[in-house]
């Protein structure tokens, strides 16, 4: 079976898109029934490391010429199975799966799949074979907009990378932060002034009651953006400037180290599609919590792998942070083994075989 | 007969399931089995089974469910009755078999195990069930022809749920409650919820006829296996095969098929009665009860103290009928202070919101007090012989319309002139959209069966909820799905879609819930697929001036025929005076309250419908 990969980006790229895409090309590469991948993205900047039988091609940044190049790929190439990676891209890749009377495969992820679309995306989703969702949340969204029967659209879960192992903190990180005797509350992601639903601010909220509990607390907070200084302000409104790091931006293969520095990872969140971060701090042996209202569900399996907080309850996220950096925790951070590379590439090699002609 | 449930974890990332959730969809649906209780969960916790028990066929403890083969290897949950179970079991065992029990339910492990899928094909009843095959990790569902036993399920990415009833997958607390629009629609649309859609986004119906696998990817699409379009094609086919006409011994064959349907329903460890009218199909199964061999016939008429002395009145005629084959009788009556001290209950019971029921939740009653635990009615009686209206109404709008339901705009026209005389005239809002759509089967089917037109719905839902949910219940071409593979004759397309989509969305599931909700079973001889299939050719090939014959063939069949007074009297349904009593109610709960109050001057089926969403 031959693939094509119509992806915002791959391999070479950092973020959550990418790196789902890369696993998921790896799990095809390991599938018994799939020949190769040809993989289109629209950004790469890195190196390309590719798995054995799967095939980047060279970035087309602008939408009009990935459209041009995909359609000239079509007209020269034939495909058993066209993967359409974001959304954005269903009305080419409807487009062209229709020109290669090839099946359609794809993919949705968080808050682009969450509000209704257009008719050109209503219909593009009607001629899916397959669609695959990384959360239960995320697929029912989707169905409350979209006129595709149920049992076309699947769950295909994050992944996680086989790095992140429970692990001693690095001294000198420790120092340079200013973390030694502290205890650490960790949030790792986007500070987006358009989103701002990661939930920072409702943390530096409840940090006031935290620290009357747990006097040696401090909340790290791991990733840029354009948010940073209204979060920075309200920790200075709230007096909490002291008790509040800014680490800034960290290289994905940094990460472990970080996630080594803490006691809890936190992040009572509205608007994950999945959040695969939650899955690394579980596998880092974290407590995490997340919230109850999107993806961050999933990522916590309800329960047994971290704990699911409203996020629009101060009194719940402030108590689940009390509790876990008293050692007093609920959900089993090993149970995140669920998530392992090989169950997700098994399940990824049943859902293309259902695309088998 | 019973109520099932289960849940099974079938995605990697899924947690075990939990046993609670399992026990409280159970719980939820006590009333429909109050013989006992059975639960059984995997080794691995990823799958069970719940199971409520109505004992009618093998009282044991070994009839008990849910049941495991002897190797273990495959567990079912089974509601409903197979009525050809002895036949079937006679050949399994002739082919080495060796059963533990005398109930259906077995029969069910050894045909699975024996034909998989294909073995719905054998089964002869009503049923819904669910058999798990650890071997292949499958979860297999299925629902009978004609869909008399319910079966709703809810796949929510990691995990499948499925029961007989919406409100207890609700009452497990783990599906979500995002409405379907589609479902509000068509509630709207028809006064029932037409399948495969619910008012609730998260929980499809299995529709009737059709199967279901479940895999560790999750729930298939359901596969139809039957259809009742096709049976009248065949029948069709074989007529004009054989270049004869349906004649003179169609009385003959009518009888010989009626019989063997009753006979067949009449398969119980329990004493079987029978719900008795005014009409020809239950004092006609009554009949053939007896000429089937029972003599002791307990049978109930309802009966309203309003109509007493008018010809709504079914008591008299009734009360004749069952002097007429010697049945123990009873005459329930009903009052309006019984109907509004129950109305919470029903309210409560009924599954999916209906404007109909009421009838069969009051005879049901009194059926359970008189110690019933089956009784025959005569629903499908008018599906199978053409004793509605529309079975003349709509192959003459057809005829009349099909040529200018074609002019372009002309419909779209007359209905917005129509809307507007209609207002001033007082005339059914039908009657604006004769020319738009009465000029195909499923247009003009719509008209007939219509309880809002869809130009109507603004007037009761959101804007937003009518377009969404119009383009995804798509009406026309839902109801004109049915008719393929496109019957020719007008009997046989009439027959279909009153029996596709009035009795299965309607009549049938207002039975179910009925009468499960008093512990009591309703079998329906008249809704069978081995008799469609002997009568299809028959009853669908005579002209139509020769369809009254045939339900007069229904009133001859029994050996003592039904006398004049009975097969001359004027239609009138099973009615109750529900309109009367509806008057001053208001609507007490949330579910889609209507935008706007109906008029207090409309039809009382449409305040009834705006009372139940409300409700």
């Amino acid at each position: 079976m031959r693939i094509l990969a119509l992806v915002t980006d791959a391999f070479g790229a950092g973020g959550g898109i990418a790196r789902y895409n890369q696993q998921l090309m790896s799990a095809l590469s390991q599938s018994g029934c799939v020949s190769d991948v040809l993989v289109l993205p629209r950004h790469a900047t890195g190196a390309l490391l590719t798995p054995a039988n799967v095939r980047q091609l060279q970035p087309s940044p602008g939408r009009a010429s990935w459209s041009a190049r995909s359609t000239w790929l079509a007209m020269r190439q034939r495909f058993d199975v066209v993967f359409c990676g974001h959304l954005n891209a269903l009305p080419v890749a409807a487009w062209i799966a229709g020109l290669q009377r090839a099946p359609l495969w794809v993919q949705v992820h968080g808050i682009e799949a969450w509000e209704p679309r257009g008719t050109i995306y209503r219909h593009g989703l009607a001629t899916a074979a397959l669609v695959t969702s990384v959360s239960r949340y995320t697929r029912r969204k989707l169905l409350a907009w979209a006129d595709i029967a149920p049992a076309r659209v699947r769950v295909l879960p994050n992944t996680f990378a086989s790095t992140h192992a429970p692990r001693q903190a690095e001294p000198d990180l420790v120092a340079r932060l200013g973390l030694a005797g502290r205890r650490v509350i960790l949030t790792v992601g986007r500070l987006s002034a358009d989103e701002r639903y990661k939930g920072h601010d409702r943390i530096i909220g409840a940090l006031p009651e935290v620290l009357r509990h747990v006097p040696d607390a401090v909340y790290l907070i791991v990733g840029s953006g354009d948010d940073q200084p209204r979060l920075a302000d309200l920790a200075r409104q709230t007096g909490m400037s002291d008790y509040v790091i800014f680490a800034g931006q960290v290289p994905d293969a940094e990460l472990p180290a970080v996630l080594a520095l803490a006691d809890v990872f936190a992040m009572p969140s509205t608007g994950e599609g999945f959040g695969i971060v939650f899955l690394e701090a579980a596998a880092a042996g974290l407590p995490v919590i997340g919230g109850n209202r999107d993806g961050s569900l999933d990522a916590l399996a309800d329960g047994a792998i971290g704990r699911p907080v409203d996020p629009n309850s101060p009194q719940e996220i402030t108590t689940a942070l009390i509790d876990a950096l008293s050692g007093r925790t609920t959900g089993q951070p090993a149970a995140v083994r669920r998530f392992a590379f090989p169950l997700f590439a098994d399940h990824v090699d049943r859902l293309v075989r259902t695309l088998a002609r | 007969m019973c109520a099932i449930n289960g849940i099974l974890a079938y995605h990697y990332a899924a947690n075990p399931i939990d046993r609670a959730e399992l026990v409280r969809t159970r719980e939820h649906m006590a009333a429909r089995g109050p013989d006992g209780t059975g639960e059984w969960i995997a080794e691995d916790g990823r799958v069970g089974f719940g199971h409520r028990r109505l004992s009618i066929i093998d009282l044991s403890e070994a009839g008990a469910q849910p049941m495991a083969s002897a190797d273990g290897r495959l567990v079912v949950t089974f509601n409903g009755e197979i009525y050809n179970y002895r036949a079937l079991r006679r050949a399994l065992e002739a082919r080495g078999r060796v059963f533990r029990s005398r109930s259906d339910t077995e029969v069910l492990l050894h045909l699975y195990a024996e034909k998989g899928e294909a073995m719905v094909h054998d089964l002869r009843g009503m049923f819904a069930f669910a058999i798990w095959d650890a071997q292949h990790r499958t979860l297999f569902l299925a629902r009978d022809p004609y869909g008399i036993k319910p079966l709703y399920y809810a796949d929510d990415g990691w995990t499948f749920r499925f029961a007989s009833q919406v409100k207890a997958l609700l009452a497990g607390g783990a599906v979500s409650r995002d409405p379907e629009p589609a479902g509000q629609v068509g509630f709207y649309l028809w006064g029932s919820v037409p399948e495969p859609f619910t008012t609730w986004a998260a929980i499809r119906a299995l529709p009737a006829g059709a199967t279901l696998m479940v895999d560790r990817i999750g729930a298939s699409e359901p596969r139809r296996y039957h259809s009742i379009a096709q049976v009248y094609c065949e029948a069709e086919t074989v007529a004009r095969s054989r270049h004869a006409p349906a004649g003179a011994d169609s009385s003959a064959e009518i009888r010989a098929a009626l019989l063997d349907s009753v006979r067949h329903h009449l398969v119980a460890d329990v004493p079987v009665g029978a719900f008795l009218s005014a009409g020809i199909d239950s004092g006609a199964l009554v009949g053939l009860m007896r000429d089937a061999g029972q003599h002791e016939i307990q049978t109930v008429t309802l009966a309203f103290e309003e109509f007493r002395g008018r010809a709504d009145d079914e008591a008299p005629l009734a009360e004749e009928i069952a002097r007429l084959y010697g049945t123990r009788h009873t005459t329930r009556i009903v009052t309006e202070a019984e109907f509004k001290a129950d109305l919470p209950r029903i309210l409560d019971a009924m599954d999916q919101p209906s404007i109909d029921g009421i009838n069969t939740w009051f005879v049901s009653k009194a059926a359970h007090e008189l110690g019933l635990k089956v009784a025959v009615s005569g629903l499908g009686g008018d599906e199978l012989f053409g004793g509605y209206p529309s079975f003349r109404d709509i192959p003459r709008w057809v005829r009349l319309l099909a040529v200018p339901s074609r002019v372009p705009l002309l419909g779209k026209a007359a209905r917005r002139l129509g809307q507007r005389l209609g207002t001033a005239a007082d005339l059914s809002p039908k009657v604006a959209g004769m020319v738009e759509y009465g000029g195909t089967y499923a247009g003009a089917y719509l008209l007939r069966r219509g309880l809002f037109m869809p130009w109507e719905l603004g007037q009761v839902l959101d804007r937003d909820v009518v377009v969404t949910g119009l383009r995804r219940l798509g009406p026309l071409p839902r109801i004109a799905g049915e008719l393929e593979p496109h019957p020719r004759s007008a009997h046989a397309k009439v027959a279909t879609l009153e029996s596709a989509l009035y009795m299965r969305n309607q009549l049938l599931r207002d039975t179910d819930w009925a009468s499960m909700a008093h512990s009591l079973e309703v079998r329906v001889p008249l809704v069978d697929a081995v008799l469609l299939r002997r009568l299809a050719g028959v009853v669908g090939a005579l002209p139509q001036s020769a369809s009254l014959e045939a339900k007069a063939s229904l009133a001859r069949s029994p050996s003592f025929a039904l006398p004049a007074r009975i097969t001359t009297r004027a239609k009138t349904g099973f009615t109750t005076p529900i309109a009367d009593w509806l008057q001053d109610r208001r609507p007490t709960g949330t579910l889609a309250v209507p935008r706007h109050a109906i008029p207090t001057t409309a039809h009382w089926s449409r305040r009834w419908a705006g009372q139940l969403a409300a409700a």
